[in-house]
């Protein structure tokens, strides 16, 4: 009797193991679907830039047949691309930081303060980010040429950070709203003003939503196209996406040269993201109230 | 002089009112606990003292001086709250000397003085780590810690041991008691535990409902309650309180006799009733006595009472220890 208890016990036991293993490899599998879904296009960018234009059009996926790294170093060989990639640079992290600067003390606001008409800006903003960035090129283009920016990188960095301000302040605030009200009562009892706990406070506990709404402005203008096409005209302030341009000739477009272009651009952007991930970690605030 | 003075205070959250009208005088040096069921208005009445609220009407004095509309980090107070918010970012150390940091003092002295509080509260080898590092009693001691350094002329504590385990209470409940006595401060307590109420305070100041019902010693609060409701708050178990014919026959409209003044006897007795229930602690017993006319009747015996259910028993209240109450209330 013990015995035929013990294989039932088994038994089951195996089922058990056998129904986690399938459970396993199930979520392996569309785990790897979804992996694959990013990083074969990348893949395929990063190795399209050691094709020759021919390679491309007839096995576009493949591992190359030759590995042709010159295509690689004449970008980097040339100054343009450098310059291409600092012009996007200075605008990019400029963004980032006025975005940073103006919407976190504006969240700040609305988080700390209850004054007359709060709300109503609030739905203000929120409408501001229901609105297509593209309808608003035109009017953009006059008010922008109309402060004599065309040609210059403020007229880049100033419509991109207004235009990323309505959703940072909501992620912002939301945060803020977070932090324990009897932090600031006990600041406040100990001698610190609004604006002392926002940059003694406020600002050191909140790098996680600092890192998370970093990383989504930068990406964001970096990847940013349509402005700096109408904005500027000049070569020498191209930003990269308009840089990939040179490579369109009359009758052929250099496939593998805007690959390999890309694929060298694309570093920056996961390089930034590298140091802001360590910080979008949550639970920063443990310790300060209860357990 | 007094430390603290309420005149005349009212405190409205828009519509509603919380503090009708408060006066009160706290002398210098004691340790006043206001105590109180929640919602009676006795964390608002702290949190007006601190400056993190706004009196409606009324004035406020400390030390003789009017503070009604002064900011909290003027006013000479320190505040330690239920839930420590210490500053999770700095160290312990920073979190002991950021009042003065604010204030301006120079390093050293900070140092200095950030260094004597850690003695006092057995902080000095923690002083570098970070609040989430730490238990929660040590965290209450760097809320006290924050409270001591700045000198102040009033200590506010608002329910600062709730957060704590049984234990953990207790001692910090002595050491609260010894810190009072070794600084000679002004202290005011906020707390619902009556047993922190009587066990700490040289003064209670009762609040019900946003009224002061009573203010007084722990032994008179005990012995002599002015209203029903401090009978009824103070000691545990509460005391047995009955209307109707007892009442009335004793000249009052409630009557009132606590448990530990209850004599038992098998015979005899004023009031004879069943023992329904029996609530054996080890050091005491609750016998629930059900009398018919009057009700149930709660009595303390000491632990090795034998009485068991289903016996009938005779109690006499002891003279000169019952409590006589009017139609409003208000002790007779």
């Amino acid at each position: 009797m013990k015995t035929v208890t013990t294989a039932t016990t088994a038994t089951a036991a195996r089922k058990i193991k056998k129904a986690s293993l399938s459970g396993t490899l199930a979520r392996a599998a569309a785990l790897s679907i979804v992996a694959a879904l990013v990083i074969l296009p990348l893949l395929a960018t990063f190795l399209g830039g050691f094709k020759t234009v021919g390679e491309l059009r007839t096995s576009p996926f493949s591992i190359p047949a030759v590995w042709h790294g010159d295509f690689y170093a004449r970008i980097l060989g040339d100054g343009a691309f450098w310059r291409f990639l600092g012009n996007s640079l200075v605008i990019s992290l400029a963004s980032v930081c006025l975005t940073l600067f103006c919407a976190s003390m504006a969240a700040y606001v609305f988080a700390q303060i209850r004054f007359f008409g709060s709300k109503y800006l609030q739905s203000y903003l929120l409408l501001g980010m229901m609105f297509p960035f593209a309808t608003a090129i035109v009017p953009l283009f006059l008010q922008v040429r109309d402060f004599g920016l065309l040609d210059n990188a403020l007229g880049v960095i100033l419509p991109q950070t207004a235009f990323s301000m309505a959703f940072a302040i909501v992620l912002f605030r939301s945060f803020f709203r977070q932090l324990p009200k009897e932090l600031f009562e006990a600041a406040h009892v100990d001698g610190c003003g609004y604006i002392g706990f926002f940059f003694r406070f406020t600002l050191p506990l909140s790098t996680p939503i600092l890192a998370t709404v970093g990383t989504f402005a930068f990406v964001q203008s970096w990847n940013n196209y349509l402005l700096p096409l109408i904005i500027l005209n000049d070569r020498a302030r191209y930003t990269w996406p308009l840089g990939i341009m040179q490579f369109r000739g009359e009758f052929l477009v250099e496939w593998n040269m805007i690959l390999a272009f890309v694929s060298l651009t694309i570093a920056p952007a996961l390089i930034f993201f590298v140091i802001t991930q360590k910080y979008i970690v949550a639970g920063l605030t443990r310790g300060s109230v209860k357990g | 002089m007094a430390a603290l003075e309420y005149i005349n205070i009212k405190k409205c959250f828009g519509p509603v009112t919380v503090l009708p009208d408060i006066s009160l005088t706290i002398p210098h040096g004691s340790f006043t606990v206001f105590v109180g069921p929640s919602g009676c208005g006795k964390s608002t009445l702290l949190r007006l003292t601190a400056g993190l609220e706004d009196v409606t009407a009324g004035v406020l004095k400390i030390d003789g001086e009017d503070v009604t509309d002064k900011q909290a980090s003027a006013r000479g107070i320190a505040m330690v709250f239920q839930s420590y918010a210490l500053y999770p970012h700095m160290t312990l150390a920073d979190n002991i000397g950021f009042a003065l940091k604010m204030a301006g003092l120079p390093k050293a002295e900070i140092r200095r003085k950030v260094e004597s509080a850690a003695e006092v509260l057995q902080l000095t080898p923690l002083l570098a780590r970070k609040p989430g590092e730490l238990s929660g009693g040590q965290r209450q001691r760097v809320a006290i810690g924050r409270a001591i350094v700045r000198e102040p002329k009033v200590f506010l504590f608002d329910e600062p041991l709730s957060n704590l385990d049984a234990a953990l209470r207790t001692q910090m409940r002595v050491e609260l008691a010894q810190l009072h006595k070794r600084l000679g401060a002004t202290m005011i307590y906020v707390t619902h535990d009556q047993v922190e109420a009587m066990t700490l305070a040289d003064r209670i100041v009762v609040l019900n409902k946003g009224v002061i019902e009573q203010t007084g010693t722990p032994m008179e609060l005990y012995t002599r309650p002015q209203t029903l409701f401090v009978a009824g708050f103070i000691g545990s178990p509460k005391m047995n309180l009955f209307s109707g014919k007892v009442a009335a026959a004793a000249g009052a409209h409630t009557f009132g006799v606590r448990p530990e003044h209850i004599d038992v006897s098998e015979n005899g007795g004023e009031w004879r009733g069943e023992v329904r229930f029996v609530e054996r602690l080890g050091s005491d017993t609750f016998l629930h006595v059900e009398v018919p006319e009057i009700g149930l009747i709660i009595v303390r015996m000491d632990g090795t009472s034998t009485y068991s259910g289903g016996s009938t028993i005779g109690l006499t209240p002891r003279a000169g220890f019952t409590h006589r109450f009017n139609e409003q209330g208000a002790a007779i």
